[in-house]
């Protein structure tokens, strides 16, 4: 005999061993959370929209924003506050819709391949502000060194000084460390959280995978 | 509305909810997690319910929620495992209606299950509900031929660990 026809003689005998859960068992079930990884991906992701939202919305009020207001450069601020707002309106937009796709009645090869698709949406976005955070801080810098008197006249005391170059180097290698720290800190913080919620998923995405070829 | 929702839906699980409690005892291996495992399985089923439609039977829509919760969405039990491991007490056979070497192969055979993959364990899991390849197939979302392949496979794996 094969050996899952001998488990399967066994495997429908074994109802006398499970606990019988009575009506009330399963109705109080149904009024618990769940704490499956599709609701924390929700949260997640909400919380990141709101992170990077909360952020430009912080950055525009704060003094050295107002100091930039001073270099009369609208023109340059304003497309890239509207770009900012339109992607995020377009991600959120895109975000919701692929959500609500997420079923747990689909076969399990498209299910998680809808939920990997929905985490594709946010981890485009955040790739989206940190390219948005490299451009702003390149412009940033650029509008400072060509606008802003304070930084205007250090250069020129630091030419006369003939250390014009070791002027540029530090600023630009500070700016740089400080980007290449702040993505570092993102990237160490999606790789431990999305490590660990979807880890089983994708190693079973995997394994579904490989049976197609 | 929902009171009536609420009461048809209970009703249906709990005289389906052997089916669960397979899921669970192919996916976990203690008491605790078994537990756990079922609760999230009855909160999915209870959330897709007022998508279910009679025309699918409620057993066959059970197995997907099921085993999409069980290899997908489920995230283990964080709770301290100290209950004493099933593989003492449930799959405990009653030793007159089996031989010893049958008993035997029996027990060595569940250990054997469990150590496969998730989807290794989905398939497993509907051959031994008697579903055909086809309902395999579509459950998980691989082709018919490639479900049939990949059953052989763990057939053989399982032979290979019976008999060294």
């Amino acid at each position: 005999m094969d050996e899952l026809d001998l488990l399967k003689k066994d495997w429908n005998k074994g109802g006398d061993n499970f606990p019988k859960l009575t009506y009330n068992d399963i109705y109080k079930m149904i009024l618990k959370r769940s704490s499956s990884i599709v609701k924390w991906i929700f949260i997640i992701s909400l919380l990141e929209f709101a992170f990077w939202a909360l952020i430009s919305f912080f950055l525009k009020d704060s003094e050295s924003m107002k100091r930039f207001n001073q270099y009369d450069a609208d023109t340059i601020f304003i497309p890239l506050m509207v770009i900012g707002y339109v992607i995020l309106a377009y991600f959120f937009y895109l975000f919701f819709k692929n959500y609500k796709t997420i079923s747990t009645t689909d076969n399990a090869k498209i299910l998680m391949e809808n939920i990997l698709k929905t985490r594709r949406i946010v981890k485009q976005y955040v790739a989206f502000n940190l390219i948005y955070l490299v451009v702003s801080t390149i412009v940033v810098l650029w509008l400072e060194f060509d606008r802003d008197q304070l930084i205007i006249n250090q250069v020129q005391e630091a030419t006369a000084n003939g250390e014009a170059f070791k002027f540029y180097a530090t600023i630009i290698a500070a700016t740089i460390l400080l980007l290449i720290l702040a993505i570092g800190v993102l990237l160490l913080f999606y790789w431990l959280i999305y490590g660990l919620l979807l880890k089983r998923l994708n190693r079973n995405y995997k394994e579904l995978k490989k049976l197609e070829v | 509305m929902t009171k009536e929702l609420e009461h048809s839906f209970v009703e249906l699980l709990e005289k389906h909810q052997n089916i669960i409690h397979k899921v669970c005892r192919l996916y976990t291996n203690n008491y605790d997690a078994h537990n756990d495992l079922f609760q999230e399985i009855t909160i999915q089923l209870w959330k897709a319910y007022p998508k279910f439609r009679g025309d699918a039977k409620f057993s066959t829509w059970m197995y997907r929620v099921g085993l999409n919760t069980a290899i997908t969405l489920y995230r283990k039990s964080k709770r301290t495992i100290k209950t004493q491991d099933f593989e003492g007490v449930a799959f405990k056979m009653k030793a007159e209606d089996y031989d010893d070497t049958e008993e035997q192969q029996l027990k060595i055979l569940y250990k054997a299950v469990h150590q496969l993959n998730d989807i290794e364990k989905a398939l497993v899991f509907l051959y031994l509900e008697d579903k055909d390849y086809r309902e395999i197939s579509e459950t998980l979302g691989i082709s018919e031929v490639n479900a049939r392949v990949k059953m052989n496979r763990i057939k053989t794996k399982l032979r290979t660990i019976l008999n060294p």
